[in-house]
């Protein structure tokens, strides 16, 4: 899943609405979901986040700013680079303000650095479903060996300190794609979790009549897993994923703010928090823009996903 | 009981010498040279390999990986003459940059770390507890919405705006407490829970809320279970019902949980200890990450691992003793 | 002294993970005067030379807040600014030191444990010592010349890294030394009795007296010796000693009692006690040391100011009388890669210098309160005090005449790399920018500090463009010039004086010349001259002359920064107004 412009479809857009026979039940899941208050602000504040990301250069550039251009004009350098005006600078020339000392305009740093935060929670998010549900199904379906060693890698991977980890890893790893890098260190310590849930469901579902029917009929194991299985733990699968993305994103905060993360002049949300987090007495606005954006989306998809669970899962999902 | 007990412990062993290996083997592929890094700002390159030499870098990875596992149980010595020096049990190696054993590093920063998770533990385990139980024994009404939206807002805020707020209101503008420091507990109990309420507030903050919604959902699905609708129906205090079956049953997913977010922390929270400038594990892992000093890197590490596999194996236990269904 | 900027940068990224401040252009930066106009200052935070709180009274517990640990404060491996400060000030006396006191006066060089600046012989190649009489160690034991022998021999051991190295680069047959660990001693240094102590060097070094204010040249008796372990508690020859050192936590350092005042011209020791308290945030700090509540207001910060703090500070006068920001004595710079296309062309070199924004830089390093633009290779410090600028390039850079240059050298339109260590990010970025001004795009790579000298120093792997400093160790250019300059000291890995591998007969010939002479001043003006000489070759380009800004609690006396060890307090003159207020 990238940043979509597709607001609406976005934690949807997986499972294929456009699949004829499944029109009816994610019909459904949209009514319910819609008929939720809580769902309904999570939604719209998921739909406006991605839209305004996803234009990050056209809206800035009518903003007249780039994320890297300086503006001397607007910060004092004597008072150690203070941007000049209330609320950090706040008015018509930038309209969220600017970063002391170089002038960047922030409406236009914010909107960028939420694209390559949100790029990277939706790709890593997408990494820990893939590996999770092939990895959950393999180990459920097929048992026995596969499932011991496949166990095992789960136990092996969950004791990890994967923030201790995720941080020597960044550290490590210098000329490569930060972005990349980070979007896979986040996705190799997320998997385990949704492993569990999708090898527990198939496990269960593996001695279902159908299932077994759909095996004495004689069809071939990966028939079964794609028409039988597959289609049955997605509900659970994409309540788990939505409920993922929090995560994630505050995970890539945390990278970033403690300086493993993006490479500058590169921003992001936790990039952005690290840098401001001093000046929260003398530029409070400048702290509380990436800060606010960060709190509003990761409420945003945990409303979202909170209401996906309860209505495509009501019990399990939670091990 | 005893059998799986072992078994459980030879596969912790097992895991902990695995993340052992992987650990060792991404920080020698790091690209600092921590003998030129030491040597000194005009180093000539037969001073970097007479240093490197002292520090034992000259030697095959796998030979070097073979005397750190080996030295963890037997001990090593360091250096010759005068200067040897003897690292006994558990001998993580020695700190590059503080010529100290990392095991004493560790021993010493510990307590910041532990005292920061339990004092954090016990702060959102009532408060997180507390509020989904009541959430949940009041399902629906007005007490149970506002608690959720507030466990809801509360686990979105980043803990980077707590932890400033907190410090802004209470220390700077209010004056009531002093700039978090850590003080023994020993020395000065008060002193000690007074410099750690602030960065306990803002960790617990977070895990409150999740704990709230988690234990809620838990405890609705065991409140909804043949057995509780039997006791009630019995006539028994829905109190009596709700503390006796319906608590024990809808906290068992939540011990799970509790044991990993415990392990977790109590090798240090990197970024709380980083924002309050506590002396704990997770500042002493990001001084040394700064500076590459491996062998603490490699040995906080482990610490944590060790911590979580070791949580994970108390809370299976556990398990054994509050449900009697898990069976060996 | 690369090796200092590169571990302060360690630190204070460790602490505050950001040094970012950006970058914009100004009409004014560096000019003196102290008019504070309703929040706008125009010259530094506070004059070079200021002394915050008058004379301080003998007693009470003086507090040092830091954001870090000491590197090292072993004598034999203590080569970090200002950590040297620390130690020499407080906890061993060398044979020479400096003066106590502010501005250029601090730079003169007085007897600290020998009775005279030492007396040279063979022109300069024998260097005899002669201790002080009555001078004794923490436990009373009498400082023996032949601990001197021992210390300096220590640092040639392998084990005791990071230290000074000009024992090894001066001494006779100390090429194959190891150090005396292994019980192998040097015989270029003799003891002929318990009070002398002779040098005998390879070539003649005309000031080798201030080589000895080095802590290579503090007593360390053998028998305290611990190798490594020595590095947590250096026995005492100075005012005070070690109570307790919680590395990365706290030092407690109480009075040395067999510290003889009288033998001592230099220190005062004012303070009964000293505590200094490690690893706390360094935007703390300075809210703390502002506010100058209960026992802050005896305190002092260990690292700079945070520019984020510079608006609660300059326009408050009552905080601003308490702010110190003395001339670093380093020059921080530009290096261009001389070793391979374009920049192996001096024509494109000039531009350079031309075209780069000192200005922006400036302000992208916290605006003039922390820094001043730099005119000339060797700090002002190294010039007698006063500013050299023989080329008068405007602050904010000639754009014109950098083009000019470059078409002449029939180069337009560059692409360089430029990578700088993640704390200069910021100062990357406003290069960038005025570098494109003339047709030179510029693409950022950012190091951690960890690897920041191994990969600029990494002579088949450098960048184009490098941002690093250098500071001498004491005022001459012989401890400046020949390591930036000298084509000799480049190495294939490792490489951090003449990181811009910059190969020039004549400079390296001229560099045994002058350290040849016997007079030190006429060494000194020779100096002088060839870093004149070099600008125009532009082998790099100054850039900043870094200020340290610094904070004094309402309750500190006798502080100021002193000017050989970066701006540092003095340790040796700090002290309380009311040392019963400290108890707080």
């Amino acid at each position: 899943m990238s940043t979509t412009t597709e607001p609406v479809a976005a934690p949807v857009a997986a499972a294929g609405p456009a699949k004829a026979a499944g029109r009816g039940p994610w019909r459904l899941v949209w009514d319910q979901l819609w008929a939720r208050g809580s769902a309904r602000f999570g939604l719209i504040t998921v739909a406006l986040l991605l839209l305004l990301t996803a234009l990050a250069g056209p809206l800035s550039a009518l903003g007249g700013w780039s994320p890297e251009e300086f503006d001397k004009r607007a910060v004092d350098p004597y008072l150690g680079g203070l941007p000049i005006g209330d609320f950090g600078g706040v008015g018509t020339r930038h309209w969220l303000g600017v970063e002391p000392a170089t002038g960047r305009d922030l409406f236009a740093r914010v909107l960028h650095g939420g694209q390559v935060s949100l790029l990277i929670a939706f790709t890593a998010t997408a990494v820990v479903v893939v590996t999770g549900t092939l990895t959950g199904i393999a180990a459920g379906y097929f048992g026995g060996r596969t499932d011991a060693v496949l166990s095992r890698l789960m136990d092996l991977t969950m004791s990890f300190p994967s923030l201790i980890f995720m941080i020597s890893m960044m550290s490590v790893a210098k000329d490569v794609n930060r972005i990349l890098l980070m979007t896979l260190v986040i996705g190799l310590f997320g998997w385990p979790g949704i492993a569990r849930v999708v090898r527990g469901q198939t496990l269960s579902l593996k001695h279902r009549e159908y299932v077994e029917a759909a095996k004495v009929g004689g069809a071939r194991s990966w028939r079964i897993l794609t028409r039988e299985i597959l289609p049955n733990v997605s509900g659970p699968v994409i309540a788990y994923m939505t409920l993922l993305v929090p995560g994630m994103i505050a995970t890539e905060a945390a990278l970033s703010y403690l300086g493993v993360g993006v490479r500058p002049p590169t921003p992001s949300w936790g990039q952005m928090i690290a840098e401001s987090i001093s000046f929260y007495e003398t530029d409070p606005t400048y702290f509380l823009i990436p800060t606010g954006f960060l709190f509003l989306a990761v409420l945003a998809f945990t409303l979202l996903g909170d209401a996906l669970r309860d209505i495509l899962d009501p019990r399990g999902g939670r091990s | 009981m005893i059998l799986y007990l072992g078994r459980r412990l030879l596969g912790a062993a097992g895991i902990l010498l695995a993340i052992c290996a992987i650990t060792f083997t991404i920080f020698y592929l790091l690209p600092a040279d921590p003998a030129v890094a030491a040597c000194g700002k005009t180093c000539s390159p037969e001073r970097v390999a007479e240093v490197k030499v002292a520090m034992g870098l000259d030697k095959p990875v796998w030979e070097q990986f073979a005397t750190y596992v080996t030295g963890i149980f037997a001990g090593r010595d360091y250096g010759s003459g005068p200067s040897a020096t003897h690292c006994g049990f558990p001998c993580l190696g020695y700190s590059y940059e503080y010529s100290l054993p990392v095991w004493d590093l560790l021993t010493d920063r510990l307590p910041v770390s532990v005292s920061l998770a339990i004092g954090a533990a016990v702060l959102w385990l009532l408060l997180g507890l507390g509020a989904g139980v009541t959430s949940a024994l009041r399902k629906g009404g007005v007490t149970d919405k506002t608690l959720m939206v507030l466990s809801v807002g509360a686990a979105s805020l980043p803990v980077y705006f707590t932890s400033i707020m907190l410090i802004w209101g209470v220390v700077r503008t209010a004056g009531l407490l002093p700039y978090p420091a850590y003080h023994n507990f020993t020395d000065n109990p008060v002193e000690w829970a007074s410099n750690l309420l602030l960065p306990w507030v803002a960790l617990a903050l977070l895990y409150a809320a999740m704990y709230a919604r988690q234990s809620r959902n838990s405890m609705i699905e065991a409140m909804a279970e043949p057995y509780i609708r039997t006791a009630r129906a019995k006539g028994l205090p829905a109190g009596t019902v709700a503390v006796k079956h319906g608590l024990r049953a809808g906290m068992t997913p939540i011990l799970t949980i509790f044991g990993m977010d415990l392990g977790g922390l109590l090798a240090g929270a990197v970024i709380t200890e980083s924002i309050f400038g506590l002396p704990g594990v997770g500042r002493l892992f990001y001084d040394a990450l700064v500076r590459s000093d491996q062998p603490v890197i490699l040995g906080v590490t482990l610490l944590a691992a060790a911590f979580i596999v070791a949580a994970n194996l108390l809370v299976d236990l556990l398990y054994a003793y509050v449900d009697p269904r898990v069976r060996y | 002294m690369t090796r200092r900027t590169h571990a302060a940068l360690a630190a204070a990224l460790a602490a505050t993970l950001t040094l970012g401040l950006g970058a914009c252009k100004n009409d004014k930066s560096d000019s003196g005067g102290d008019s504070a106009a309703a929040g706008r200052t125009q010259a530094p935070g506070a004059a070079s030379g200021t002394i915050v709180g008058g004379t301080p009274v003998k007693g009470g517990t003086l507090t040092v807040l830091s954001n870090q640990d000491f590197a090292h404060l072993d004598p034999a491996r203590n080569w970090t600014m200002p950590n040297m400060d620390f130690g020499i000030r407080l906890l061993y006396r060398t044979l020479v030191t400096f003066k106590a006191e502010p501005g250029a006066a601090g730079s003169e060089i007085v007897p600290d444990l020998a009775t005279d600046l030492g007396r040279s012989s063979d022109g300069g190649k024998t260097w005899t010592f002669t201790l002080k009489d009555g001078v004794k160690y923490e436990d009373g034991t009498p400082i023996k010349a032949a601990d001197v022998k021992y210390n300096v021999e220590r640092s040639f051991a392998a084990d005791l890294t990071g230290g000074p190295d000009y024992a090894q680069q001066y001494l006779a047959g100390g090429e194959n030394y190891k150090g005396p660990l292994n019980g192998e001693h040097l015989a270029s240094i003799e003891t002929p009795d318990d009070r002398t102590v002779v040098f005998h060097l390879k070539r003649p070094v005309a000031e080798f007296s201030y080589t000895a204010t080095l802590p290579t040249f503090a007593p360390v008796p053998q028998s305290q010796d611990k190798g490594t372990q020595y590095d947590l508690r250096p026995f005492s020859s100075g005012p005070y000693k070690i109570e307790t050192y919680d590395r990365g936590k706290q030092l407690v350092l109480v009075r040395n009692t067999n510290w003889d005042q009288s033998t001592d011209t230099v220190r005062k020791a004012y303070p009964d006690k000293i505590v200094v308290v490690q690893g706390l945030k360094g935007g703390q700090v300075d809210d703390r040391i502002i506010a100058s509540e209960g026992a802050d207001a005896s305190a002092v910060e260990w690292a700079n100011l945070r520019p984020e703090s510079i608006p609660k500070v300059l326009p408050k006068p009552d905080v601003k009388s308490r702010l110190i920001a003395e001339q670093q004595g380093c020059t921080d710079m530009l290096y261009p890669n001389t070793s391979k296309a374009p920049f192996d062309d001096p024509k494109v070199r000039e531009a350079l210098t031309y075209a780069v924004d000192r200005d922006a830089q400036v302000t992208a390093y916290g605006g003039p309160a922390m820094a001043d633009v730099a005119t000339s290779y060797l700090p002002p410090a190294l010039t007698g005090g006063t500013k050299q600028d023989t080329l008068k390039i405007a602050p904010t850079g000639d754009p014109e005449k950098a083009k000019q240059l470059l078409k002449e050298a029939g180069k337009t339109d560059l692409k360089v790399s430029l990578t700088v260590s993640s704390g200069d990010k910021t100062r990357a970025e406003a290069l960038q920018q005025s570098l494109a001004k003339v047709g030179i795009q510029v693409t950022i790579t950012t190091a951690d500090p960890s690897v920041y000298y191994d990969t600029v120093g990494d002579t088949k792997n450098a960048p184009d463009l490098a941002i690093l400093g250098w500071c001498p160790d004491y005022p001459s250019g012989a401890t400046f010039l020949p390591m930036v300059f000298d084509g000799r000291t480049i190495k294939e890995k490792g490489n951090q004086g003449n990181v811009e591998q910059f190969r020039d007969q004549a400079t390296s010939d001229r560099i045994d010349q002058i350290n040849a002479m016997s007079d030190v001043g006429e060494a000194n003006k020779a100096w002088l001259q060839l870093g004149d000489d070099l600008l125009k070759k532009a082998p790099t380009v100054p850039m900043l002359w870094q200020r340290r800004p610094l904070l004094a609690g309402t309750n500190v006396a006798g502080a100021f920064g002193h000017p050989v060890w970066t701006g540092q307090w003095d340790f040796a003159t700090i002290g309380l107004k009311d040392p019963a207020k400290s108890q707080g």
